[in-house]
């Protein structure tokens, strides 16, 4: 088989290039690889496969809305979800350490990309700097700016906690000040898009928060965040509109709190079980964004309570296990990587919900997994194949544990090698 | 020191995931309650308020009824419906305003920019653009599947015969109603009862699948409505009224023609007409109006046909009685003199105070009626026959918008110069009647006494098309004794004889029928009071038959420009034309 000899010698070639990147930066504390979390992956595809349901089922309504023939949304969706696990795929491959020593790369990239977000010409119809065009094809370059700032945080802090340095401020807290001023003007001034940076800024904070860096000084930031907020909300009509409606949900139902009133609506009217599948009225035009930021409203709609109790327990199962897999890490950059997407994730989903629920103002973000659109969709389910990825080597327990007995050699885990043959690290085989 | 310092970093870290988990749970654990509190404690209120969005009611627009007239013994149709239809748009879903435009403006023309105006009102879900697109159009246009442009039908009223009987027919305005009328009178019979949908629609008003909230409530369609009017005759009065328009010179003319025995009014016109296919095109409004039933006028002279069979029917004249005149009588201080030739005092009949209209004469008539001059007993006893007999004064309940009701001055005998007003009423000054009331009273005298309802209306038919011949409705029995009628009519054919003798060659009609009438020249009142010096309306009313009267004629020609007397040589000619044309076109059968 000529085939296989070709193909080891690339896997050699490549497993030798890791080698020698392991060996020239920093290496990873990682214990030895083992059966990865499929939890991870499972409950990924059920949340994708609940947004092709329901972008399929309210079809023909986005089909009166929007002028398209009945499956289009679907049809894209079907690609978005394609290409996620594709994207999924991709990033359990990429050995780890690539991340840690490349990150200047996708810092670029995500900088180009919003750089051509900016300068290239915009859709008359959505006229936010947001989206790179290319033919038919679209692409939101804040997913980027996302994906790129947790893994470079991620090694920021890293290397600070390891230098000892992370509670000094001039190491830490000013340089992250600067960034997040830097992508407030970019993403908040020139993108508008104050729902994705109110994102970031919770991804940073949390990472920095459980990098350990002293509580006094996020406090710091979150004040001055909230003076930039309000700053933002002033200065734009329709956010204050958003946050007046926030205040006073009823008081202008045809107005500028229309979207808010029919959200409420769609949730409330779906009742204990819901309408049906096929059965949502609200999606026929009553609620802006159906198939994107309301989909929420619309799945509570057609499945009711229930329906909205077992989506948000899917929802937190997932992050349950992004957790687990976070507190199992010895390696402080792939911990605060797998944080980082744990709150990119989280928090989109509870803003989201949250404002579906009339709990938040509406913020234009969408659901994780769900929503139509593909590059949340590729990026979300690229994020999760990282940690997938990651989730080969943790740890059975926490790791203060492992600290306790292992006093101070932080290298390997020993304690855990030697029950390494089964798949008991991961939830997902223990639980079967 | 440094393991210690990692060991409390390490179980820092992972205290702080935990902090900021149990921060999530607690955040989910709030969702939970509160889709609880959404979804099932406030699930009526938010259920109403969704319903309140979603159920709409809708009118099924009943399809109006068509309007008919008999042609030769055929039914045949003067207004129709065609579905055309309404293009609305709703700006707050527009996306893409050029595209949108361009496509409208594609299918049905316009004016491109103010579509793209128009659509800038993003407050706004509905504004019409277009009106009357075709159904072809409709298709195309629909065809794109434009977010926020939809078409509503509509049904319009199409007029196979152009202007025919415009104004009797009235037209139906783009809100729907019937105007003016045929379309007004019978405005509900001929609208039907629209049917009622109530459904859950989408956010554009499109009705949504079958859904248990759904009420369906089928619309009853108009009904279609016969007219009593002779298409072959209207028609042909219409050209004649248009003809003697210009030879008049006048500013108006209506005419009338009636079947004494039933009411039935068989052609009513007016001139200067309107099409109304396109009635928002007329610039005077009162083309609109249906003169021979809304306009009021003094009538002159042609009232002595009234007045006269009045006092043949009191018994105080004989159709052969003789009587004195002094060519004039002074009544409250005030002249009243015959308007033709003054030939003197001297011996006349009855048959030439129609022949010769005099007004002295017709005074005399009145003074008869009383106490052999004008007191109170003539003039209660002529009022009541305006009013009560020939019911001027008030309208007369046919089948058309705007009829008027005239004017008969009141008996009240505390006016000083009652006696004057009375003795003008006699010859057909100082009350106002309409072409329609003349007729109808001429028609109560001359079948017998007794008077019709007039009307337009032969039969409706239901929309499952049942028809209701409608039965003349009588409204008045002994309006005069049943032989008044006999005698007046050779008294008016000798009017038309005496017109024949004096030259008027036209009014030469064949002897095997019989024709007759009497002219009007009427003054014409300034609305300042008194009376014009040269203006005059020209009046005339008659009849034609056979053996017996078959219709009564009565011509107002308003404000005539020709020297000599209004009612000889402006009203005179219309009737004589339209005499002609039914005798000439079989209209009216021969004496056998």
């Amino acid at each position: 088989m000529p085939d296989m000899s070709v193909r080891q010698t690339i896997r050699k070639k490549i497993s030798r290039y890791f080698e020698m990147l392991q060996s020239s930066g920093d290496p990873l504390k990682i214990g030895r690889r083992h059966k990865p979390d499929y939890w991870l992956l499972v409950l990924t595809i059920m949340l994708m496969l609940v947004g092709l349901i329901v972008i399929y089922s309210i079809g023909p309504a986005l089909a009166i809305t929007y002028g398209v023939s009945t499956n289009y949304f679907a049809y894209k969706q079907l690609i978005a979800v394609s290409l996620g696990l594709i994207g999924f795929l991709i990033a359990t491959r990429v050995p780890l350490i690539w991340w840690k020593n490349t990150y200047k790369l996708l810092v670029a990239f995500a900088a180009l990309t919003t750089l051509a977000a900016i300068v290239l010409p915009v859709n008359p119809n959505y006229p936010a700097h947001r989206w790179v065009r290319l033919g038919s094809f679209s692409f939101q370059s804040v997913d980027v700016v996302t994906l790129a700032v947790i893994i470079w945080i991620a090694g920021f802090l890293a290397m600070k906690i390891k230098q000892g340095l992370i509670k000094n401020t001039r190491a830490v807290f000013v340089p992250l000040a600067v960034s997040l001023v830097i992508l407030g003007v970019i993403i908040v001034g020139v993108q508008s898009d104050l729902g994705s940076m109110g994102v970031i800024v919770a991804i940073m904070s949390a990472m920095a928060y459980v990098a350990g860096m002293p509580l006094k000084r996020l406090i710091i930031i979150f004040v001055i965040i909230m003076i930039g907020v309000v700053i933002a909300v002033v200065s734009s009509p329709y956010r204050l509109a958003r946050v007046q409606t926030y205040l006073h949900p009823h008081s202008n139902c045809q107005g500028s709190s229309y979207q808010a009133c029919q959200s409420l609506i769609s949730v409330g009217s779906g009742g204990l079980v819901g309408l049906g599948l096929g059965k949502s009225v609200q999606a026929y035009g009553y609620v802006p964004e159906a198939s994107n930021d309301s989909i929420f409203a619309i799945f509570a709609e057609k499945f009711g309570f229930v329906g909205g109790v077992i989506l948000i327990g899917i929802f937190f199962m997932l992050f349950n296990h992004l957790k687990n897999v976070s507190e199992r890490l010895e390696d402080d950059f792939l911990r605060l990587i797998v944080i980082g997407i744990f709150t990119w994730l989280s928090i989109q989903t509870l803003i989201n919900i949250g404002s579906m629920l009339g709990l938040f103002p509406l913020k234009g973000i969408t659901l994780p997994f769900i929503s139509y659109g593909g590059t949340s969709i590729v990026f979300s389910t690229a994020a999760v194949g990282l940690v997938f990825q990651i989730s080969r080597y943790t740890s059975l327990k926490p790791v203060e544990i492992n600290n306790d007995t292992k006093k101070g050699k932080s290298n390997e885990d020993f304690g855990n090698r030697r029950r390494v043959r089964g798949a008991y690290h991961s939830n997902f085989g223990r639980r079967g | 020191m440094l393991s210690l310092s990692q060991k409390n970093l390490a179980s820092l870290k992972t205290n702080r995931i935990k902090l900021l988990w149990g921060l999530l749970v607690l955040l989910i654990i709030i969702f939970v309650v509160r889709l609880f509190y959404l979804e099932v404690i406030r699930f009526s209120y938010y259920k109403n308020a969704a319903l309140n969005d979603q159920l709409k009611q809708y009118q099924i627009p009943a399809s109006r009824g068509i309007i008919e007239a008999y042609d030769n013994g055929r039914i045949v149709p003067l207004v129709l419906n065609q579905t055309f239809y309404t293009v609305y748009i709703d700006p707050s879903i527009i996306t893409n305003i050029s595209k949108t435009a361009n496509d409208i403006y594609s299918v049905i023309g316009g004016n491109l920019k103010h579509y793209m105006y128009l659509m800038k009102f993003k407050k706004l879900q509905y504004i019409i653009v277009a009106h009357k697109i075709t159904q072809a159009q409709n298709k195309t246009l629909l065809a794109f599947h434009l977010p926020g442009v939809g078409t509503q039908s509509q049904d319009y009223r199409v007029y196979p015969d152009g202007s025919l009987a415009s104004q009797l027919l009235g037209f139906v305005n783009n809100s729907g109603q019937g105007v003016y009328g045929i379309e007004q009178a019978l405005n509900k019979e001929l609208a039907g009862t629209p049917g009622r949908v109530k459904a859950v629609t989408d956010v554009n008003g499109v009705p949504l699948a079958a859904n248990t909230n759904n009420i369906e409530i089928p619309p009853k369609n108009g009904k279609n409505i016969v007219l009593t009017i002779n298409v072959g005759i209207q028609s042909q009065v219409e050209q004649i009224i248009k003809k003697e328009y210009t030879t008049t010179k006048s500013q108006q003319i209506n005419a009338i023609v009636m079947d004494p025995y039933n009411g039935h009014v068989v052609a009513m016109a007016n001139y200067p007409t309107y099409n109304p296919a396109n009635y928002q095109n007329v610039t005077n409004a009162s083309v609109y109006d249906n003169g021979t039933v809304s306009d009021a006028i003094e009538p002159g002279s042609i009232m002595k046909t009234l007045t006269t069979p009045a006092a043949l029917n009191q018994g105080v004249i004989q159709p052969n009685t003789n009587f004195f005149d002094p060519a004039h009588w002074v009544v409250n201080g005030f002249n009243i003199h015959d308007i033709s030739i003054d030939g003197g005092p001297r011996e006349q009949n009855i048959a030439s105070i129609l022949a010769l209209s005099l007004n002295t004469g017709a005074t005399w008539m009145l003074m008869q009626m009383g106490g052999g001059q004008i007191d109170k007993k003539g003039i209660d006893a002529w009022y009541n026959y305006m009013t009560q007999h020939y019911r001027l004064g008030r309208t007369t309940g046919i089948e058309q918008g705007y009829e008027a009701a005239g004017y008969v001055p009141p008996p009240n005998m505390n006016d000083p110069s009652i006696d004057l007003r009375y003795a003008n009423t006699s010859f057909g000054q100082g009350l106002l009647v309409t072409p329609l009331q003349m007729a109808s009273a001429l028609s109560s005298v001359l079948n017998g006494g007794t008077y019709y309802q007039p009307t337009l209306v032969a039969e409706t038919i239901s929309p499952n098309g049942k028809a209701i011949i409608h039965q003349p409705k009588i409204l008045e029995k002994n309006v005069v004794g049943p032989n008044i009628g006999n005698e007046m009519v050779p008294l008016m054919q000798n009017v038309v004889k005496a017109y024949l003798h004096g030259g008027f060659s036209f009014m030469n009609f064949s002897p095997n029928y019989i024709v007759g009438g009497k002219t009007g020249t009427a003054q014409v009142a300034k609305p300042t009071g008194g009376y014009y010096k040269n203006t005059y309306n020209g009046s005339y009313i008659g009849f034609v038959g056979g053996s017996k009267v078959k219709y009564v004629i009565c011509v107002f020609n308003i404000k005539p420009k020709i020297p000599g007397y209004a009612g000889s040589f402006a009203g005179q000619p219309v009737f004589a034309d339209i005499v002609h044309m039914l005798i000439n076109e079989g209209f009216v059968s021969p004496k056998p």
